[in-house]
């Protein structure tokens, strides 16, 4: 399917993108484009073609048919995608040997860099990731939170305009998680456009300005957080428990304001409340809040609910495409 | 550029690693310790002995070294990182054979200048006879070490289980190896040390040929 570019020309732009291994179909016509600046976040189950896609991009992976431009430039014809790309890969090592100072003189090097540069850039790099103390440390010695930050510091070093981070939480204490969380939205604060994958839904619905679905080679879905969440919403709906409400059920369900009240037999004071789309939203909840009162219903907890990215994702994955 | 960066690397892996010292002193002692030990090698010169050895452990090491190297490097994901800038496939091939090649050619002239100087102590032959006989000894163990160079990287790029490589590496390397030394035990009124760095040197660029383009198509 083709995605709306918007107003602002394309950083990324795929083109009926596919590719196959021997038998297995891991991408088929994907197209979608990806603003500068946006943080894109990729999701889908294993197998969908998340990987594939990346290592397509930084050109792990050249024997693919379609067409993908970078700054509006074939991805064929691009003299050094390397200097405009920095990539972090999900399984990725280095050899025993190497110091975290050692690995990033030679990346960076290797990325063009100069000597004298990089005697200035690897601190900084170092301080913006937050491993300055283990300059001198031999990498196998590091944590594997540690370690996932060397590789983003690997990935940031030459400054490249575009970000690909292949599950950057994964394995990532929830400290670990927060502080490359923040990393991310900096860095994206500084123009540089990133796409990220992750099985970590709350993470993507945390930081991504825009949501690609992935299913079975196919993008199915793509669009703002909001867009996707938007999408399953029927009508605004509020979850109310308190005590012996379903014994309140049908005198709920008799409101104007409104339209469905659903509840569980085995969890009596339980009750998802869905409001009239075309009654106003807080004139309705003070009406229902007044009629729980004068009926002396005691309530414990009032919540307004919003689907979250989990149900969009499921409602894709597991349901086809709208 | 980038060409010079990867051999330079190679090179400080096998300094930090160990290897080079291991084989720079190991190299030259086993072939002390084999003199004094073999007793059908008593009255033969060290040079000989040593040369001896080096075409068959020197080239033994080179292609286990290399195919095993390659195998956890290929399976630890550690290339990833290479290919995404802007490095050459062949590049990464080639620096690793000439790394490696460096470290067995600096370690078999200090085995062999070691045996020169011991025969030179104990037999007492001419200097020019022995550096002569040493220097024939050392051309035809290059070649049998480039041979096995080239098979270890073609190994390491083929197989993906490390003790395989291992096991391919003793059975083919060193076999292969021989054919370096071959014409000099076969072939009379030809000169043994011309005749292998040909073989040597045709045997090794086509295999590097052949690993370069099964490179080139690897999927990472």
């Amino acid at each position: 399917m083709s995605v709306d570019t918007k107003t602002q020309e394309p950083i990324i732009q795929f083109t009926n993108v596919s590719k196959k291994y021997k038998d297995v179909q891991a991408l088929y016509d994907v197209s979608f484009a990806i603003k500068r600046g946006d943080i894109f976040g990729y999701i889908g189950p294993n197998g969908a073609g998340k990987t594939t896609t990346l290592k397509i991009l930084v050109g792990l992976i050249r024997d693919y048919s379609g067409e993908i431009k970078i700054n509006n430039e074939s991805l064929h014809t691009l003299i050094n995608p390397g200097n405009l790309i920095g990539y972090l890969p999900q399984d990725v090592g280095f050899q025993d040997w190497r110091t975290v100072n050692h690995a990033l003189t030679t990346f960076g090097l290797l990325s063009g860099m100069k000597k004298t540069d990089l005697q200035q850039r690897i601190p900084e790099i170092l301080e913006l990731v937050g491993l300055t103390e283990a300059r001198n440390r031999k990498i196998k010695y590091l944590s594997g939170g540690m370690e996932q930050k060397l590789k983003l510091a690997q990935a940031l070093l030459h400054k490249p305009q575009i970000l690909i981070l292949d599950e950057p939480m994964s394995g990532l204490d929830p400290t670990s998680r927060w502080q490359m969380k923040n990393i991310i939205r900096q860095l994206a604060e500084s123009d540089i456009t990133i796409i990220f994958s992750s099985h970590i839904l709350s993470d993507v619905e945390d930081i991504a300005t825009t949501i690609g679905i992935l299913k079975d080679g196919n993008i199915v879905k793509i669009g703002s957080p909001q867009d996707l969440e938007q999408e399953l919403i029927q009508g605004d709906t509020v979850e109310v428990i308190g005590e012996a409400l379903m014994e309140k059920i049908v005198l709920i369900r008799d409101l104007p304001y409104v339209v469905k009240v659903d509840g569980e037999e085995n969890n009596p004071n339980r009750l998802t409340i869905l409001f009239n789309p075309n009654s106003d939203l807080n004139e309705s909840i003070v009406s229902l809040l007044h009629f729980l009162s004068e009926n002396r219903i005691v309530v414990k907890h009032f919540n307004y609910m919003k689907p979250s990215l989990e149900e969009v994702y499921l409602k894709y994955v597991t349901g086809g495409s709208a | 550029m980038s060409f010079g960066i990867l051999f330079w690397d190679e090179i400080r892996g096998f300094i930090k690693s160990k290897i080079m010292i291991t084989l720079w002193v190991g190299m030259p002692v086993l072939s002390i310790i084999l003199h004094f030990i073999q007793p059908n090698a008593e009255g033969m010169p060290v040079t000989i002995l040593t040369s001896l050895l080096l075409a068959s452990i020197g080239g033994l090491l080179a292609a286990v070294m290399l195919s095993t190297t390659i195998v956890n490097e290929r399976n630890a994901k550690v290339y990833d990182l290479f290919l995404i800038r802007p490095v050459k496939r062949w590049h990464l091939l080639l620096t690793k054979y000439l790394a490696v090649f460096l470290c067995l050619l600096i370690a078999s002239i200090l085995s062999i200048v070691l045996g020169i100087i011991i025969d030179y102590a104990t037999i007492g032959l001419s200097a020019t006879a022995i550096i002569l006989e040493a220097l024939k000894s050392l051309a035809i163990a290059l070649a049998a070490m480039s041979i096995s160079c080239a098979i270890g990287i073609l190994i390491g790029i083929l197989v993906n289980s490390v003790a395989l490589a291992a096991i391919l590496s003793i059975y083919l390397g060193e076999q292969l190896s021989v054919l370096a030394v071959l014409p000099s035990v076969l072939l009379e009124n030809i000169n043994p040390a011309l005749f292998s760095i040909g073989i040597g040197l045709g045997i090794t660029v086509i295999v590097i040929i052949i690993e370069i383009a099964i490179f080139n198509r690897k999927q990472f």
